[in-house]
């Protein structure tokens, strides 16, 4: 393998970065933001000399380091170096640099502005670590490391409560998943012995049965760990509140990288998953996906309809893990990365114009004055609605398809799912063309609205750049990259017409019904909202509409039941901390202790003839131990 | 006879002498400045005797230089080092001759090499008088000062009381066994394993030796001394005799006796164990840094002695290593009071408020030093906590002696008494409601340096223990238990 010392500087670039911010240039900003954005940026370019030098598929498929042994417990430090993790790389330090870059601008009057960009930098190291990560313990540090920086991002506005609050909620709900994450990997050591990826994926692929009675549970308890940081039902209730964090996170973090880690996660250990654990995966995908749209029809904050959005297609995702089809899942994810970091940073642009006004309701006619957000926005609604020929139609087909595809063999698996996958297509395009026409059509529903003003160029410049991936993402040969690993299959390149209207030929019905809902949700939210002035739905749909626009009540249903139970238990053990631990068992020893200290203490009177009766009283009882028996 | 074995402790001697006569030829001004002189003299004979490792016995047994006296020559080297640049910093506060302060502390060190290299009781009991006699002046060197005297006068006769003992131990053990050399000795104490008067020697010798290291019930006397003598002095009663009074306690036991040490693991188990709950009980209620360290001091006396009641070459190297990370442990701690001592006029622990603020060094070499004693990885003295365990509880496996184990506890749980006072110190400096004084403390190069190096010696046999550690075991070979 050429150049095997760059994944390692790929991977550490960014923690330099953010230890040399912290250390020592937290006075001088523009360096702070130098070095960040440096450090990503090149991480990009090695990991594009890399690939060229490489390929796809190294001929050594991991690099690694013993890292501790402790008895029969090994653990190495290494780095995965295959398709999926390359393409992750690309991803990642794309993307992510793109709203590093676009941050530079959107932060610029922050005073904490060198923190933001340490902070930025230590994620990026944290998700390139998961990334590259060659085994179950080293994913799972860096899976937590990544949970920190994300602490810190959405509460990098601290002085706010609610941003704190949404920080402590993202970090605790996560922590419940990651939770059984960590069951779930002690369970695979304990009855495997190893943790290095291609280790268990040797031995399970030899004896498909080798986890035995566990097999489901301990798959379900990794799949726990993506529940939690890809935010699927029942822990998605952090992933909206987490909008508290500034746009460039929410962009980074919580839509294009980090939440999505919980579907690259569930890909890189595909083969531990069993077809019950796959069902119940596939199933909550479904669910979610539903949900979520459901919820973001009737939210009135850009970034919060924006961030159901993300819930909804992540939803999709592992539904796709779940169906088998883990090419569809990554492209999706990949689609997915450009087209909603567009959308969040284009929602930033606005919300910086209107000096961080966030309702939807308060904004309009902002087409004119924004053009070229206007114009990148267009292009992120469309390809997240499907619309062909953008990269979120290809994306998202492929995964219709492929539930089409298992309910030929499984009708009860497929073909409720897909069912679903169309509706929620359906959906998606009304809420986010409903946010789109509020947005940038009608009149001027506020004073700020009428004195906003297109973004600076540092701004504009990633959003016209994602813009354009956001547009030929589909057919630039993704898929065809993640299909060459998890089929084992290489793709021949088909030119550029047939890449186009591939979909048609391979499953014209999914590629029909999902163009024709697109028109529907389109239409639906033209008619509705080009000249509203507020929202008709609510006395069209009445109590339901009521029901969506507070989230189906998850968070109070989480408040009566979860919370109280855990308040209480944390009194009764407050109690029991507080009068028998400490009262009666600390606080007997302490007491006694002190006591026989300040006792003792007495003996040391000063006097000398006192001291030289004790030494000579120690002498005889010295020698009475020793002889007087 | 072999006296180029001797030479280190020749050259010592010499030294001491050359800073005595040097108070007539150097002006007053300058005469703090011999320690530079003293220091550079005893760096070079340290490194020129790592690399000289010569082994073999003069004065017909009497003297011996082997790995275990090698290695204590070494620790006392580098502790009178740190002391001389600690003794700089205190020169300006002694009244009269600190070219003789210099110069005692030469001459003591000098019986601290011999007291290594003693393997017989003649050896033993001049060694031991050098060094006392010798800290005799030392404690009381600040004639000015009515505490100073107060110590200098209970250590004179507490002193005087215990090496009454150790004389007279001796001459029952002679008078016995017609023996005084510890080799041959060992061949012929076998028969007199019975007999009283014998016994009652060898226990007055390590009444003796018990003093010096302060275990109990010979403990009497430290708060006060470490509390009144000038704070170098107490720093190298605290490292120098101590360890001196432990490689004769070393080799009386294993080198000469080992069948009676045998006999008496439990009375080692019962005095280690009283001596660690004594210590670190008494410390809870002080308020006085310097008698804070004294009760300290003691309970580490106890840790140190469960390394001799274990009766085996781990505990022994366990204590030597131990000593080790004790001696910059504590220097450390001695050096901050030393400075802190200059702006203060009591030496309570309230004094310590915003020393972080005050001077950052200060501050995180005492918290270093009392996390170091407390016994918190990294540091030095979690890893020597952890070995003399590990060896006590060996021993209590093999020899299905359950004193052993209930000696783990009684450490354990003197070590989580004792969090409770270290802790308080580190409280004090960074937690303290009322700061009155916030002015910057300015520190001499000579401070920093050692500062710096005691720093740097805690983490360095915390964390790679095994240069060390391979030292200790070799020189608890030379014992031949």
């Amino acid at each position: 393998m050429k150049y095997e010392l760059l994944p390692w500087l790929i991977l550490f670039l960014p923690l330099v970065a953010a230890g040399g911010i912290t250390l020592f240039t937290l006075r001088y900003r523009t360096v702070s933001a130098l070095l960040s954005i440096g450090a990503i940026v090149t991480g990009f370019v090695l990991s594009l000399i890399f690939i060229n030098a490489n390929g796809w598929q190294p001929a050594v498929g991991e690099i690694s380091k013993n890292w501790l042994s402790i008895g029969t417990l090994h653990i190495d430090f290494g780095l995965k170096l295959d398709a999926l993790s390359m393409m992750m790389l690309l991803v990642v330090t794309g993307v992510g640099g793109a709203i590093h870059i676009y941050s530079f601008g959107y932060m610029h009057e922050d005073s904490g502005f060198s923190r933001f960009f340490a902070f930025m930098s230590l994620f990026t190291f944290s998700m390139l670590g998961i990334v590259l990560a060659n085994n179950f313990i080293e994913m799972f540090i860096f899976w937590e490391l990544v949970g920190v920086s994300s602490y810190l991002l959405i509460g990098f506005w601290f002085e706010k409560p609610s941003a704190g609050d949404a920080a402590k909620k993202a970090f605790i709900v996560n922590r419940l998943g990651d939770f059984g994450f960590l069951l779930g990997i002690l369970m695979i050591w304990g009855i495997l012995g190893s943790l290095n990826f291609s280790v268990l994926q040797g031995q399970l692929s030899q004896n498909s049965l080798a986890l035995g009675a566990m097999s489901t549970i301990a798959g379900l308890l990794v799949f726990c760990g993506a529940v939690g940081k890809s935010a699927q039902f029942p822990l998605h209730v952090w992933l909206p509140d987490a909008m508290e964090g500034p746009t460039p996170v929410s962009a980074l973090i919580h839509a294009a990288t980090m939440v999505a880690a919980g579907v690259y996660m569930l890909c890189r250990i595909f083969f531990v998953l069993n077809p019950e654990a796959l069902h119940v995966i596939a199933y909550i995908g479904g669910f979610t996906a539903l949900l979520a749209a459901l919820i973001a029809v009737q939210q009135d904050d850009i970034k919060r309809i924006i961030a159901y959005s993300t819930l909804s297609q992540l939803g999709y995702m592992v539904m796709a893990v779940g169906l088998s089809g883990q090419t569809a899942a990554m492209f999706h994810l990949t689609t997915h990365a450009f087209f909603k970091a567009l959308l969040f940073l284009s929602a930033g642009s606005v919300i910086i114009a209107l000096h961080h006004e966030q309702n939807i309701w308060k904004m309009g006619s902002l087409k004119q004055k924004m053009p070229v957000t206007f114009w990148t926005f267009l292009v992120g609604a469309l390809a997240l609605s499907g619309m062909w020929p953008f990269s979120g139609f290809f994306s998202k087909d492929s995964i219709l398809a492929q539930a089409l595809e298992q309910g030929h063999q499984l009708p009860w698996l497929g073909y409720p799912l897909f069912i679903t996958g169309v509706l929620v297509a359906g959906l998606t395009t009304f809420y986010i063309f409903r946010l789109f026409f509020v947005v940038f059509f009608g009149k001027e529903k506020s004073e700020i609205a009428s004195h906003a003003h297109e973004s600076p160029a540092v701004m504009t410049l990633p959003l016209v750049v994602l813009a354009i991936f956001s547009f030929i993402g589909g057919y630039l040969g993704i898929a065809g990259v993640y299909h060459g690993l998890f089929a084992g299959e290489t793709e021949k390149s088909a030119g550029l017409a047939a890449a186009l209207f591939e979909p048609f030929i391979n499953s014209p019905l999914a590629a029909a019904l999902g163009l024709c809902v697109v028109a529907i949700g389109f239409f639906a939210a033209f008619s509705l909202y080009a000249k509203a002035d507020k929202d008709p739905l609510p006395v069209i749909l009445g109590p339901l509409a009521t029901a969506m626009k507070n989230k189906f009540y998850f968070d109070e249903l989480y408040e009566a039941t979860v919370i109280r139970l855990h308040d209480f238990i944390a009194a009764v053990m407050d109690w029991i901390d507080r009068w028998l631990v400490e009262g009666l068992c600390i606080g007997l020893v302490r007491g006694g202790t002190d006591l026989t200290g300040r006792a003792l203490r007495l003996v040391q009177t000063g006097n000398l003839q006192t001291y030289a009766f004790l030494f000579v009283l120690g002498v005889a009882v010295v020698m009475y131990f020793v002889l007087g028996k | 006879m072999n006296a180029s074995l001797m030479s280190l402790e020749l050259w010592v001697i010499v030294l001491g002498v050359v800073l005595m006569l040097a108070d007539f030829l150097v002006a007053p001004e300058r005469r703090r400045f011999l320690a530079y002189l003293a220091i550079a003299t005893l760096g070079a004979l340290l490194i020129t005797n790592l690399g000289d490792a010569t082994t073999g016995t003069a004065f017909h047994g009497a003297f011996v230089e082997d790995t275990l006296a090698i290695f204590f020559k070494r620790f006392f080297l580098i502790a009178a080092m740190l002391v001389l640049f600690m003794s700089l910093e205190f020169s300006d506060r002694i009244a009269g001759g600190i070219s003789e302060y210099y110069s005692l502390i030469a001459f003591a060190l000098s019986g601290m090499l011999f007291a290594a290299s003693a393997n017989d009781f003649a050896m033993l009991f001049v060694s031991v008088e050098l060094i006392t006699i010798t800290f005799y002046v030392l404690t009381s060197f600040q004639r000015s000062r009515l505490v100073s005297l107060e110590a200098g006068v209970k250590y004179l006769i507490l002193g005087a009381l215990s090496s009454a003992f150790l004389v007279f131990g001796i001459a029952l053990v002679w008078g016995t066994t017609g023996q005084l050399n510890f080799t041959e000795l060992a061949r012929v104490a076998a028969q007199f394993e019975t007999n009283k008067i014998f016994l009652i020697g060898v226990l007055f010798v390590l009444v003796g030796l018990g003093f010096k290291i302060a275990a109990f019930p010979f403990q009497i006397w430290v708060p006060d001394v470490y509390q009144g003598a000038p704070t170098p002095s107490t720093a190298f009663l605290a490292v120098g005799s101590k360890a001196a009074g432990f490689v004769l306690l070393l080799r009386v036991l294993f080198t000469a006796l080992p069948d009676v040490a045998k006999h008496w693991a439990d009375l080692l188990i019962v005095i280690s164990g009283i001596t660690i709950l004594y210590g670190n009980l008494c410390a809870l209620p002080q308020r006085n840094l310097r008698r804070l360290l004294g009760y300290s001091s003691i309970s580490h006396a106890g840790y140190l002695l469960l390394g001799v009641a274990a009766l085996s070459i781990t505990g022994q190297a366990a204590l030597l290593y131990y000593l080790a990370g004790y001696l910059f442990t504590v220097v450390a701690a001695f050096l901050v009071i030393c400075v802190m001592m200059r702006h203060l006029d009591s030496e309570d622990i309230s004094g310590l408020a915003g020393l972080n603020q005050r001077s950052p060094l200060l501050a995180t070499t005492l918290t270093l030093a009392m996390v170091s004693l407390a016994g918190i990885p990294p540091m030095a003295g979690f890893f020597g906590k952890f070995l003399l365990l590990k060896a006590v509880i060996q021993q209590g496996a093999i020899n299905h002696n359950h004193g052993y184990y209930c000696l783990a506890f009684t450490a354990l749980a003197g070590v989580v008494i004792s969090l409770y006072y270290y802790f308080g110190v580190i409280r004090a400096i960074y937690w303290s409601k009322n700061v009155p004084d916030l002015s910057p403390i300015p520190l001499s190069g000579s401070v920093k340096f050692a500062a710096c190096v005691c720093i740097a010696g805690m983490f360095w046999i915390g964390l790679f223990p095994s240069v060390v550690l391979n030292l200790a075991t070799e020189a608890a070979k030379a014992l031949a238990l």
